[in-house]
């Protein structure tokens, strides 16, 4: 199982102000705010820290259930860039982050998991208008479930679950292999494993 | 303030962060944040700072927990002006 997070740098910066009194405090435990502080680019750490922490919340919600808004119950442990990792209570979670001139964007997996890994795909998104771009990621994750797998694209189809969570489903029927997707203004990726 | 009030400063809090008209349009109680507003979680800390000032309240991390839907935010504002 994984959990994504995609932060669009333009976007971010055009939506949020992460300077603002009070918002650091908020979201990062003093620890983090460490990192931020002495990081060459404290911007690309706080957009580091947050994907990880929405990444290990997704992994965390889809094995233990439930929904919560609390970014300072998970706690990030930055190392070298392969070896980072969130803490949710006694519950620790792998990261890995990758940076372009574009987008942030990190992957989390319990550190004791060792399942199967189809596909991890981050790609740019061409359209604007909302429901047209949950529309384009969709198609664009059939398509590469229906390549990986053999099965056939009219016969997939992804739902949401009462918590926002997606799921595959193949005729009709729940696909076993889980899926995240993540989505920030014109970025998108998603996993299949 | 009663509900209703509240509910109208709520909505004034919101809407520069709301990325969903139609959401918006038929906003109550029970509409969902993230999932039916489409607010990005980012900006959810920048509802609850706007909502801090508005309203002349400290969120406690607790309560930011519940804090998913437009009810449960107005439970919480009415909670924390009792508390004055």
């Amino acid at each position: 199982m994984r959990g994504n997070d995609i932060v669009d740098m333009a976007t971010a910066a055009l939506e949020s102000n992460w300077k603002r009194k009070g918002f650091l405090e908020k979201i990062f435990t003093p620890q983090e705010q460490q990192y931020i502080k002495r990081a060459a680019s404290p911007g690309e750490m706080v957009w580091k820290l947050w994907s990880m922490k929405e990444a290990a919340y997704k992994v965390y919600t889809r094995q233990f259930g439930g929904r919560f808004f609390a970014p300072l119950r998970s706690s990030c442990t930055i190392t070298t860039e392969s070896n980072d990792s969130v803490a949710i209570g006694n519950i620790i979670y792998q990261t890995r982050t990758t940076f372009t001139e574009d987008y942030i964007y990190s992957v989390a997996k319990p550190v004791a998991a060792k399942d199967s890994f189809i596909a991890d795909h981050c790609f740019r998104i061409p359209v604007s208008a909302q429901t047209k771009q949950q529309e384009f990621i969709y198609k664009e994750l059939i398509a590469r479930y229906s390549e990986l797998t053999g099965n056939k694209k009219n016969g997939l189809a992804i739902i949401k679950n009462e918590f926002g969570v997606p799921f595959l489903y193949c005729n009709k029927e729940r696909s076993a292999i889980p899926i995240s997707i993540t989505h920030h203004g014109h970025y998108a990726a998603f996993t299949i494993n | 303030m009663n509900t209703e009030e509240l509910m109208e400063s709520l909505k004034k809090v919101v809407k520069p962060y709301v990325k969903s008209e139609e959401g918006f349009k038929n906003i109550t109680a029970s509409s969902d944040l993230i999932n039916d507003l489409k607010i990005n979680s980012a900006n959810l800390i920048d509802v609850i700072l706007d909502i801090e000032n508005e309203f002349d309240i400290v969120i406690d991390n607790a309560s930011m927990e519940k804090m998913l839907t437009v009810g449960s935010a107005i439970d919480i504002i009415t909670t924390k002006l009792n508390e004055k």
